[in-house]
């Protein structure tokens, strides 16, 4: 049992730091918070359940295309919204409610489209595409993608090992942005002096919202999966991911993405075990977690109330 | 004026780290009633950190903090302020939403003065009487900084330490708030100055401590510590070599 | 005449006073009863964002906790319904002060913390393991005291403690060491304040404010679930309100919460999802375009706005 808890934590917990990372990339370089971020989540599973319904094809195809279609959202979001936040005498408390705001709308919207019913999809039509490629290339049947797959000895839902897979690409992808591109160096920058940033010619502007776009795209990313992970959504279900995203995010370290993945994995291990010996109190542990967290760790997330001159 | 007489204030082997860094490394200080001491050196060297520790921003991790025979060292600045320390910042933070006389009434109400100075005289002496009724947001930066003076003294310290007053006033504005510190010193307050000007620190201090790496590596006259080699060594090293 | 006076005198007590009269000549009694539940914690939203700058963006909490409160002095003491209310008071009181130490944090860590918070508590009492005490997630009924009329009254002594302890701080030294603290925390200390001391005390008085409203509101309608006294809108609902009228004044919540609450009462409650998409909609727009609320309309032109 403990076994199958630890595996299953670890499955989870990478996927856990890929719903986090896209949040802790925009408060880190914007200092803004997304209270919206676990609604692109409901709308990336959307994507998945349109695709796998409308198309027929493995909803891995998906991630891609909600990458690039939030990437593009985040970008115009960006350049409607921040400019005139970031003016505002308190941006940081009025990014709380102006995203607040947007998640209402989407949550909104999608209920006015898609009803209020939950949504899943069959776990097997996710990994289908690995399934052709095993027929095509060795043969055999090919109704054998959703079967579980083994690990130290237990069986795991293909879905989740497909999806842990992912998140460790994502955040490799994330890693290669951040350590090997230019605009990553700058944006590494902007987190940690954003002050300074302004002072040193950096174009803030251009690193935020392309920030914005990636934080958003990863966060539809990780949407695709949740109907896998959390066996159907609804449009409210942004709501409770945004909190467990900020567990997961205040786990690792707010303000360093890579630090996230690092708090996912911890995050799961915890929620697996706790579900596994203390399943009717595992909905109080993102929270509880959550506050420990915020008030064990204050040098950290105090440093800005400290005036340093 | 008089150095022989008993110190306000004396720091002894005062330590402050952050994380592995000592920003104040065995500092020992002393200042008297009605001196000006000056604290200076290169950026870093822990002036501002030994201004945070004695008013109370930082606890010390060793050393002594004795105001008035007592040791505060770790005691919260309210409380400082009621016993009788103030001090400005190098970037002023007054109450921007709130009004010039508000910001000054907070400090009126609360700052424990037996007999608090009148607040139209500050307001007048240094220069607010006109913007009084306008937020602080609206001061420049220059009034927002002779604000925050204004406000700590009202609360009429015995030890008063000022952090970079007079970086960016004018010529004319510099020689007016060294006759108004001068004032201040005279009618017996401690003062103790942070200051990057030399002209200015050579103009009004009775005497100066060099600090390097949170070490004091002079004491004395200023016009004595710009001749000893190792003075020169660190400012040459800094920004401040002339 | 002294402006504490005039505040009480030209704003608290009309609002009292329409408030008590209104149920005479306007039938639907559950509606001016929410009236005056948003302009009780509207007004706590004032008191601990508008003064202090911590957003409480767990509010909801205090409130829940209150109802709860009350719910359980009820069912397990069979109390009378004053005391049971003054109870869920002092409920709220005991969770602020648990929660003392989310002071520490600043901005947006507190925001979240507070919001973390409140769903603790949520999951704690909704907990079938609880279900001896709190009912878990099946609810209360509360016939004994079912009482509406009284429970309306009891609103409105809650809603004068609140309106009088704003009058107070707008109009007393605590109020402006209060925001003094809100605009540098640094500052205000060397002004001589008590920092901690004064956050602890908007706090707690916040929270006492939100935990008597909980607890009148479960006298009110008697039966309830965990959901519907910790449902996030009454967070939300509190804080855009305050917003939108203006925080740090007395007048400000208080036009917030008559016009937008009666706005959502015009929609109408048949098409939740349209309500959702022009409230979130209204939400951005305020954040955009008048962050600091319909006061600062007049204020922006000079007008002194109480």
């Amino acid at each position: 049992m403990l076994v199958y808890a630890l595996v299953a934590g670890v499955l989870f917990g990478l996927y856990f730091s890929l719903v986090g990372i896209g949040l802790n990339l925009v408060f880190g370089v914007m200092r803004i918070v997304n209270l919206a971020h676990g609604d692109f989540l409901m709308l990336g599973a959307f994507v998945a359940i349109g695709v796998v319904t409308l198309i027929g094809i493995d909803p891995l195809f998906a991630a891609p295309l909600a990458f690039v279609i939030f990437l593009i959202v985040g970008l115009l979001l960006y350049w409607i919204l921040v400019p005139r936040l970031q003016g505002s005498a308190n941006p940081e408390m009025l990014s709380i409610i102006l995203f607040f705001g947007l998640s209402q709308v989407l949550e909104a919207v999608t209920t006015i489209f898609l009803g209020t019913s939950e949504r899943s999809i069959p776990s097997r039509a996710l990994g289908t595409v690995f399934s052709t490629v095993k027929v095509k290339l060795f043969g055999g049947s090919p109704d054998s993608g959703g079967g579980p797959i083994e690990i130290l000895g237990q069986g795991f839902p293909a879905s989740w090992v497909i999806a842990a897979i992912t998140s460790l690409v994502a955040i490799g992808l994330v890693y290669v942005y951040l350590y090997q591109t230019r605009l990553g160096t700058l944006t590494r920058a902007v987190m940690s002096r954003r002050d300074e940033a302004f002072a040193t010619g950096i174009d803030v502007d251009r690193v935020s919202a392309a920030a914005f776009g990636i934080g958003l795209g990863l966060a539809a990313v990780a949407g695709i999966f949740a109907p896998f992970m959390f066996g159907s959504v609804t449009p409210a279900f942004g709501a409770d991911a945004t909190v467990t995203s900020f567990a997961i995010v205040v786990l690792g370290s707010l303000g360093n993405p890579l630090g996230t993945a690092l708090g996912g994995v911890i995050y799961g291990i915890c929620y697996m075990v706790v579900q596994t010996y203390l399943s009717s109190w595992a909905d109080l542990l993102p929270y509880v977690l959550l506050i420990f967290i915020l008030l064990l760790r204050p040098s950290g997330l105090l440093g800005r109330r400290v005036r340093v001159a | 004026m008089s150095p022989e007489r008993a110190p306000i204030l004396s720091v002894s082997k005062l330590v402050k780290r952050f994380g592995g860094f000592y920003a104040l490394d065995g500092l020992s200080f002393h200042v008297s009633s009605g001196e000006i001491l000056g604290l200076v050196g290169p950026n870093g060297s822990g002036k501002t950190t030994a201004i945070n520790v004695i008013s109370g921003l930082y606890a010390p991790d060793g050393g002594e903090v004795v105001l008035e025979g007592a040791s505060i060292g770790g005691v919260a600045s309210h409380k400082l302020v009621h016993r009788g320390i103030n001090r400005t910042f190098q970037v002023p933070k007054p109450f921007l939403s709130l009004t010039v006389r508000q910001n000054v009434e907070v400090a009126l109400a609360y700052g424990g003065a037996a007999s608090a100075p009148a607040m139209a005289d500050l307001l007048e002496e240094y220069r607010l009487a006109e913007v009084a009724n306008r937020p602080a947001a609206d001061l420049n930066n220059a009034q927002q900084k002779m604000l925050d003076l204004v406000r700590a003294l009202t609360t009429r310290p015995r030890l008063l330490l000022l952090d970079e007053l007079a970086a960016g006033l004018n010529p004319a504005e510099l020689d007016w708030i060294a006759g108004r510190i001068k004032a201040l010193a005279q009618s017996g307050m401690a003062i103790i100055v942070v200051e990057h000007l030399m002209g200015f620190i050579e103009h009004i201090t009775d005497r100066v401590i060099v600090l390097n790496a949170g070490k004091e590596i002079f004491e004395g006259k200023l016009a004595v510590a710009v001749k000893v080699p190792q003075v020169i060594e660190v400012f040459l090293g800094g920004e401040h070599a002339a | 005449m002294p402006s504490a006076l005039k505040h009480t005198l030209f704003i608290a007590l009309p609002v009292l006073v329409i408030f008590a009269a209104l149920p005479g000549v306007y039938q639907n009694h559950l509606l001016l009863f929410n009236f005056v539940i948003f302009l009780i914690l509207a007004q706590g939203v004032n008191i601990i964002y508008g003064f202090t700058g911590y957003l409480p963006f767990g509010y909801v909490g205090f409130f829940g906790a209150g109802a709860y409160g009350f719910a359980v002095l009820v069912m397990h003491l069979h109390a009378p319904a004053i005391p049971a209310v003054l109870a869920a008071g002092l409920v709220g009181v005991v969770l602020g002060l648990l929660l003392t130490p989310l002071l520490r944090l600043s901005g947006a860590y507190f925001a979240i913390a507070n919001l973390a918070a409140s769903l603790a508590v949520l999951h704690l009492i909704a907990n079938p393991a609880l279900e001896q005490i709190t009912r878990g997630p099946y609810g209360v009924s509360l016939s004994a005291t079912f009482n509406p009329t009284y429970a309306y009254a009891a609103a409105l002594v809650v809603l004068a403690l609140t309106l009088g302890s704003v009058v107070f701080l707008k109009n007393s030294r605590s109020g402006l060491a209060l925001q003094a603290v809100r605009e540098d925390a640094v500052s205000a200390s060397m002004a001589g304040v008590n920092v901690v001391r004064m956050r602890v005390i908007a706090w707690l008085a916040s929270a006492l404010v939100a935990g008597l409203a909980g607890g009148v509101y479960a006298w009110y309608v008697s039966v309830f679930y965990p959901d519907n006294v910790f449902s996030g809108e009454f967070s939300i609902f509190a804080i855009v309100f305050a917003l939108f009228g203006g925080v740090a004044s007395i007048t400000g919540p208080i036009v917030g919460v008559v016009i937008l609450y009666g706005i959502y009462n015009l929609i109408g409650f048949t098409t939740p999802q349209y309500f959702q998409l022009i409230y979130g909609l209204l939400i951005i727009g305020l954040v955009l375009f008048l962050p600091a609320g319909l006061v600062s309309l007049a204020t922006r032109r000079g007008w002194h706005v109480p």
